[in-house]
């Protein structure tokens, strides 16, 4: 039944060593995937018996605390009656403005960054930056910014400038900065540069040429990066607050500082249908300015 | 002679070079508009020029007293710190990994082929995908008191939402003609599963989970300050007491160890891509 032939047997040899070798990376890999599992595990405490003990009615008790007790035939009382929606959400107008000043804070910041990553992005653009070191250290600056977590740079930060929204704008505006500078860049680098060469030929300075041969190729596509950073700076700027940067998670840290539960989760709530009309909001306009480049 | 040419032409015919007054006018009020609600904004948000100003004097100095940065003597406790951040990272995303694997199988359009459903349990997942990791640890540490583990699973519920609509995507996106070829050949579900589906998926799906990893790194190292374990806990505690050249120590460290994690990850998603 077996068929010996040279050629067959070569083929079959060669077939199994690279079997055997794809197992073994297969093997080597599972067993330091579990390692390194098995070790986080232990680490973080997964299963250490600080959580006390019960981890599962511990977080049943929890959810328990997070129910505002809704009645549903009190619903519309007044502030005072417990079961009513107006007991649950009692700061509600605060917690709007709250959450307005994040939007302010996301707002301002992204516009601040955009505008400091336009100016990045011709410093670091092969093309539109002949001279190479200044590439070189404007890149290197917005590389640093961007592996630094936004988190640390608020802590400083609020240091520096003190609880308030000021150090909030400040720290998104930089990270922005960063991110966008990079991705600004890469767009410059994309363009056409006959419409450049149109102009130069026609005697425009540089100012004109980056005006008039590059703004109307980028902006379409910056604008569309800038929105998508907006709703990121929304959830950032949210997160901010907690390490006291302004806005609405200053109200969720005094909420958890009151142990109300079910307070928090009503914040919860007012950030979740902030950051969702933002979406919907930078979606709309994103498709519109995408309608418009293909126009 | 050329920028002679160019302003020549600007006077025989302006209009050739330059948009209506009109389309002019209104671009110019609407920048103005734009400008003036960003001033008000930051009027909102007493944006004080004079807060500024002393804002940068102090961060000024700060910086000036990170230089030279030193561990304080504590740098086993902090590379401890480390090791639990990276802890948390990985425990959270294996985690996320787990549970978004089968809600990203329902999230399949192929899988799930209902519009109405698939509609609603995309929409459901929307809902929680815009929550900051810290968001969810703030209240977690409440619940589970402090330590790494509220870390894990605010990691996790972060990115629980996030991977599961990248999973379903991946599956959407997924080659149906190896699948095929594998159940004419008369397999059992499980085989078509095994050899159609698997090869295509799994290294999407394992680079996709690398890249959150690296991002929870980041974001791990943020979530002591709210008590829940890791680096950000030491940085937080060393911010607090203006011991500025240890917090430069922790900062470079932590992004060392961020652009190693990156780099290594980045390497092993060439390979499975």
């Amino acid at each position: 039944m077996s068929i010996q032939h040279p050629a067959v047997e070569a083929f079959e040899r060669e077939r199994r060593r690279l079997l055997i070798r794809q197992r073994t990376q297969a093997a080597v890999g599972l067993a330091i995937f579990s390692v390194l599992l098995l070790v986080s595990f232990q680490r973080s405490q997964f299963f250490g018996s600080e959580i006390g003990g019960d981890p599962l009615g511990r977080m049943a008790d929890f959810l328990q605390r997070m129910n505002p007790g809704l009645q549903a035939d009190l619903l519309l009382e007044d502030r005072q009656t417990r079961g009513s929606l107006h007991s649950w959400f009692y700061a509600l107008p605060i917690w709007l403005r709250a959450a307005w000043q994040t939007v302010e804070m996301a707002i301002l910041a992204t516009a601040m960054g955009s505008f400091l990553a336009l100016g990045a992005s011709f410093l670091t653009a092969q093309n539109l930056m002949p001279f190479a070191p200044v590439r070189f250290v404007v890149r290197r600056i917005l590389e640093a910014i961007r592996t630094l977590p936004d988190l640390i740079m608020a802590l400083i930060l609020v240091a520096a400038f003190g609880v308030g929204p000021l150090a909030g704008v400040l720290t998104l505006t930089i990270s922005t900065m960063g991110s966008l500078g990079k991705l600004f860049a890469e767009i410059n680098e994309e363009i056409d540069p006959r419409q450049m060469e149109a102009l130069q030929a026609a005697g425009a300075g540089s100012l004109k040429k980056i005006r008039y041969g590059v703004m109307p190729q980028v902006l379409p596509n910056y604008a569309s990066y800038a929105l998508i950073r907006l709703e990121g700076n929304l959830a950032g700027a949210a997160a901010l607050g907690i390490v006291g940067a302004g806005g609405i998670g200053l109200e969720l840290q005094r909420a958890i500082t009151y142990t109300e539960f079910d307070t928090y989760l009503a914040i919860l709530m007012i950030i979740i249908a902030m950051i969702f009309l933002i979406d919907l909001f930078s979606e709309a306009v994103r498709h519109r300015l995408i309608g418009l480049e293909k126009a | 002679m050329p920028r002679q040419a160019y302003d020549q032409a600007l006077n025989i015919a302006p209009d050739a070079l330059r948009a209506p007054w009109t389309r002019r006018a209104r671009d110019a009020a609407l920048l103005a508009l734009a400008l003036a609600a960003l001033v008000a904004m930051a009027i909102d948000l007493e944006m004080a020029p004079g807060a500024l100003m002393a804002g940068f004097g102090k961060l000024g100095r700060f910086l000036g007293e990170m230089f030279p940065p030193s561990s304080g003597g504590q740098s086993e406790r902090i590379l401890k710190a480390l090791a639990e951040t990276f802890a948390m990272a990985f425990a959270g995303t294996a985690i996320a990994a787990v549970i978004a694997l089968p809600l990203g199988i329902i999230g399949a359009k192929t899988v799930v082929s209902n519009p109405v459903l698939h509609f609603v349990f995309r929409r459901f997942l929307d809902i929680f995908r815009g929550v900051p990791a810290l968001v969810w640890a703030l209240i977690l540490v409440s619940a589970f008191g402090l330590g790494p583990f509220a870390g894990v699973v605010a990691l996790a519920l972060a990115d629980i939402p996030n991977l599961a609509k990248l999973f379903s995507e991946a599956l959407e996106n997924s080659d149906p003609k190896p699948i095929e070829g594998v159940r004419s050949a008369g397999a059992p579900p499980l085989a078509v599963m095994r050899f159609g589906l698997a090869p295509q998926f799994a290294p999407v799906a394992t680079s996709q989970t690398l890249f959150f990893l690296e991002g929870n790194f980041r974001n791990a190292g943020v979530l002591g300050i709210v008590g829940a374990g890791g680096i950000g806990f030491e940085l937080d505690e060393r911010i607090r007491i203006f011991a500025f050249d240890e917090v430069a120590f922790i900062i470079l460290l932590y992004m060392i160890a961020v652009a190693c994690l990156d780099t290594l990850s980045r390497a092993l998603r060439n390979r499975l891509a």
